[in-house]
C-alpha cells in the first residue's frame, strides 16, 4: 500500500506527463535551434523521473510500526473555506464589505465569542477594514476592489 | 567606495528614508516576536506597503524587516522561551533559563547588543566582500549562471531535512511554475490550458504569499486546534545597565567574532540559513568553551553566540544575492523578489549599475542596527504584548495583509485566486511533507535558468560547454557532489534513526 510519499509521487508523475504532452501542441521554431517545447521538456522529464523515484522509493521501503499524531483539520478547512468565500465575495461585494464580514466571520468561527467579546470581533473587523483601506487607497494609492452590486 | 558608502548614509539618515526603515525595523521586530509569523511572512507582509515607494526606500524598508525581524526573536525567545523565529531557536537555551533565573534584561539585552555587534560585522563583510565578489561574477557567462542557479538549487533541494528525492521534486515544481505562460523565445503560450490569465504566467509574489503564508497559518491553526488563546504573561522588567552588558560582550572578543563568522559564512552559502546559523553558533560556542557542561543553564556565552551570527547572517544572505542575485533560503528568496519588484535585478552588474541602490541597502543595513537598539529599548515590554495577541485576531488580519498584498500587485482580482490556489497548493505540500524552501528558489530562479540555457545554446549550441568550461563545469560537479552528499547524509541518518523512528507519526492514509 502506498503512503502519502507513494501518493504524492503519483499526483505529481500523472501531472508531468500530462503536462509533457500538452507541450507537443508547442510549435517548433524553423529558424532558431530551441523552440518553446524545449526547456518545459527537459524539465518535465526530470519532473516525471523523479516522481517515479520517490513511488519506487515508497514502495520499497519497509515501514516500522508508526502512530498517528492527533491533528485536527476540522479549524483548516473551515478557514480555507471562509476565505473561498471572501476571496468570491470581494468582486460582488467589494474589498471594504467583503473585509468586513471576512475578518469578523473569521475570528467568529476560530474563537466563538461571548458576551462583549463580540464587540472585539466587530471592533477589530472594523479596524483591520478601515486601516487596510485608507493605508492602500490614500497612502499607498492602491485601487482596491469596488463592489458590483454595492457600488462601493 | 568608502565616499559613496558616506554619501549613502547621509541619504539613508534622511526622514524620507529613515521613517520607511524605521517602520520596516518596527514591522520586523514585531513579526520575529510573533512565534509562527516568522521573518519571511512579515517580509511578504510589508512588502506590499511599499509598492508606491521609491526603490531605495522600499528597500531600505525591506532590510530594517529582516534586520529587525532577527533582533525579534529574541524577545519571545528570551522571555517565553518559544522562538519568535526559526534563528532564534538556539537563544532559548540560554536566554530563557536566564530570564527564569531573575535576570530577563539581562537575557534580552544581551542578545539586542549581540546582534548590533554581529550584525555591524556582517555590515563590514558585506560592503567589502560585495564588490570583488561581482567584479569575479563579470566573467560569468549564461553556461556559468545556469550552472550557479543549478548549484543553488540543487543545495538548498539536498540539505532539505524532508527526503532528497522530495526536495529535488518540490525545486521542480517551483520551476514548473515559471514555464506556465509564454515563453521567452517566440511569446509563445505555454501550458496556460487556455486561460488568457496565464498567458503572462503567474506573477510569483502572490504564488510566494499563498504558498508560504496558507503553509504556515494553516500548520500552525492545526497545531493550535480550538486553543487560539495563548497564555498570559506579565511583561517582566527589562531594566539592565547597558555598559555592564556591552563590557560582557567585548570581554568575550574570540566568541563574538568567531560567531560572526560563522553567520557570515552560512548566510554566503545557498541553502543553510539563519536558522542553522544561530545553533552551529551555540554548539561551537559550547566546543570552545572552558566550561561547555553550563551551557542550558542560563549563561551568556549561549545568547552573545546564537544572537549575533544570526544577524551576520543577514549581511552574508545579502552578499550572496547583490553579487550574484542567488538566494540561500526562503527569506533571501523572498528578499531578492522585493528587489525585483522595486525594478532591481540584483547581480554582478548591479553595484556598477545602480550605485545608488546598492551602496543605499548598505547603508539601510548598517543604520537598522541603531534603529533596532532603539525600538528594542522602548517597545521590548510592548513586543511581549503583541505575542499574546490571541491567533484567532492575528490569522483574520494576516490573511487580509496577504490578499492585498497579492492583488496590490498588479490591482487585479486574478492574483487573488492564484493566492487562494497556491495556498491550497502549499498547505498539501507541508501535509505531504514535502520542504517549501526549494520549491519557492524554483519561483524565484525559474526565468532565469531558463534564460541563461537559451542563451547559452543559442550562442553555441554545443551542450558540453557546460561542462567543458571550467566555472561552470566545476559548480555542475559541485551540485551532484551536493546531491550526492545528501544522499548519502539521508542513508545514514536512516540507518542511525530506524530505531528512533518507531514512534514518529504515521504518514499513511
Amino acid at each position: 500500500m502506498l503512503s502519502r510519499d507513494g501518493a504524492a509521487g503519483l499526483v505529481c508523475l500523472g501531472g508531468s506527463l500530462w503536462f509533457l504532452v500538452a507541450t507537443r501542441g508547442l510549435p517548433h521554431p524553423a529558424l532558431v535551434p530551441i523552440g518553446p517545447a524545449f526547456y518545459p521538456r527537459i524539465l518535465l522529464t526530470i519532473t516525471a523521473l523523479l516522481s517515479a523515484a520517490l513511488v519506487v522509493a515508497d514502495l520499497v521501503r519497509r515501514r516500522g510500526a508508526a502512530r498517528r499524531a492527533p491533528v485536527r483539520y476540522g479549524l483548516v478547512l473551515l478557514t480555507f473555506a471562509i476565505f473561498g468565500v471572501y476571496v468570491a465575495l470581494l468582486p460582488p461585494l467589494g474589498y471594504r464589505v467583503a473585509t468586513f464580514l471576512f475578518v469578523g466571520g473569521l475570528q467568529a468561527a476560530l474563537e466563538r465569542p461571548r458576551g462583549a467579546r463580540w464587540w472585539r470581533v466587530l471592533a477589530v473587523a472594523l479596524v483591520t477594514t478601515v486601516a487596510t483601506y485608507y493605508a492602500f487607497e490614500g497612502y499607498l494609492s492602491v485601487l482596491l476592489p469596488r463592489g458590483r452590486l454595492t457600488g462601493f | 567606495m568608502i565616499s559613496l558608502l558616506f554619501a549613502s548614509l547621509g541619504e539613508v539618515l534622511h526622514l524620507k528614508f529613515l521613517i520607511p526603515l524605521a517602520l520596516g525595523t518596527w514591522a520586523g521586530m514585531i513579526g520575529g516576536a510573533i512565534p509562527g509569523v516568522t521573518i519571511t511572512m512579515t517580509i511578504i507582509l510589508v512588502l506590499p506597503f511599499t509598492f508606491g515607494l521609491d526603490p531605495l526606500q522600499g528597500l531600505a524598508t525591506m532590510t530594517g524587516v529582516y534586520v529587525g525581524g532577527c533582533a525579534g526573536g529574541l524577545v519571545s525567545a528570551s522571555l517565553l522561551g518559544i522562538p519568535g523565529t526559526p534563528s532564534a531557536i538556539a537563544t532559548t537555551f540560554d536566554g530563557f533559563p536566564m530570564a527564569r533565573k531573575g535576570e530577563p534584561g539581562r537575557a534580552v539585552w544581551l542578545g539586542t547588543w549581540a546582534s548590533v555587534f554581529g550584525g555591524l560585522l556582517g555590515a563590514a563583510f558585506l560592503i567589502g566582500a560585495t564588490g570583488p565578489l561581482a567584479a569575479f561574477a563579470l566573467e560569468f557567462g549564461p553556461w556559468e549562471y545556469f550552472s550557479l542557479f543549478i548549484f543553488a538549487l540543487s543545495m538548498v533541494a539536498g540539505l532539505t531535512e524532508a527526503s532528497l528525492l522530495k526536495g529535488l521534486l518540490s525545486g521542480a515544481i517551483g520551476l514548473i511554475v515559471t514555464v506556465i505562460g509564454s515563453d521567452p523565445i517566440m511569446a509563445v503560450p505555454r501550458l496556460t490550458l487556455g486561460t488568457e490569465f496565464l498567458r503572462s504566467g503567474f506573477q510569483f509574489l502572490p504564488v510566494l504569499i499563498g504558498i508560504f503564508a496558507f503553509a504556515q497559518i494553516m500548520t500552525d491553526l492545526e497545531r493550535m486546534g480550538g486553543n487560539v488563546a495563548p497564555p498570559r504573561v506579565e511583561a517582566p522588567s527589562l531594566a539592565v545597565s547597558h555598559l555592564s552588558v556591552i563590557r560582557e560582550i567585548l570581554s568575550r572578543p574570540f566568541l563574538l567574532l568567531w560567531s560572526t563568522l560563522i553567520g557570515v559564512w552560512i548566510g554566503v552559502l545557498p541553502a543553510i540559513g539563519g536558522s542553522a546559523a544561530n545553533v552551529m553558533a551555540y554548539d561551537q560556542a559550547k566546543k570552545f568553551s572552558k566550561r561547555p557542561e553550563k551551557f542550558g543553564t542560563g549563561i551568556p556565552e549561549g545568547v552573545i553566540a546564537s544572537e549575533s551570527s544570526n544577524n551576520a547572517n543577514v549581511g552574508g544572505s545579502l552578499v550572496t544575492i547583490m553579487a550574484f542575485g542567488i538566494p540561500g533560503d526562503a527569506v533571501t528568496a523572498v528578499m531578492l523578489g522585493a528587489m525585483i519588484i522595486h525594478g532591481i535585478q540584483p547581480g554582478p552588474l548591479f553595484i556598477s549599475q545602480e550605485p545608488r541602490v546598492a551602496y543605499g541597502i548598505f547603508a539601510a543595513y548598517l543604520v537598522a542596527h541603531p534603529v533596532m537598539l532603539v525600538l528594542q529599548w522602548l517597545g521590548a515590554r510592548f513586543y511581549l504584548r503583541v505575542v499574546q495577541v490571541p491567533k484567532s485576531v492575528l490569522i483574520p488580519v494576516v490573511l487580509v495583509l496577504c490578499t492585498v498584498g497579492a492583488y496590490a500587485l498588479n490591482n487585479i482580482i486574478e492574483n487573488v485566486y492564484v493566492l487562494l490556489i497556491f495556498g491550497v497548493l502549499g498547505y498539501l505540500l507541508v501535509k505531504f511533507r514535502f520542504p517549501l524552501a526549494p520549491l519557492i528558489l524554483g519561483v524565484i530562479l525559474g526565468d532565469q535558468i531558463e534564460v541563461n540555457l537559451v542563451r547559452a545554446l543559442m550562442t553555441d549550441a554545443d551542450p558540453w560547454l557546460f561542462l567543458t568550461r571550467p566555472l561552470s563545469g566545476g559548480m555542475l560537479l559541485a551540485s551532484v557532489a551536493s546531491v550526492g552528499l545528501a544522499l548519502w547524509q539521508h542513508r545514514r541518518q536512516q540507518r542511525m534513526g530506524a530505531a528512533a523512528k518507531a514512534g514518529a507519526p504515521d504518514t499513511d492514509f
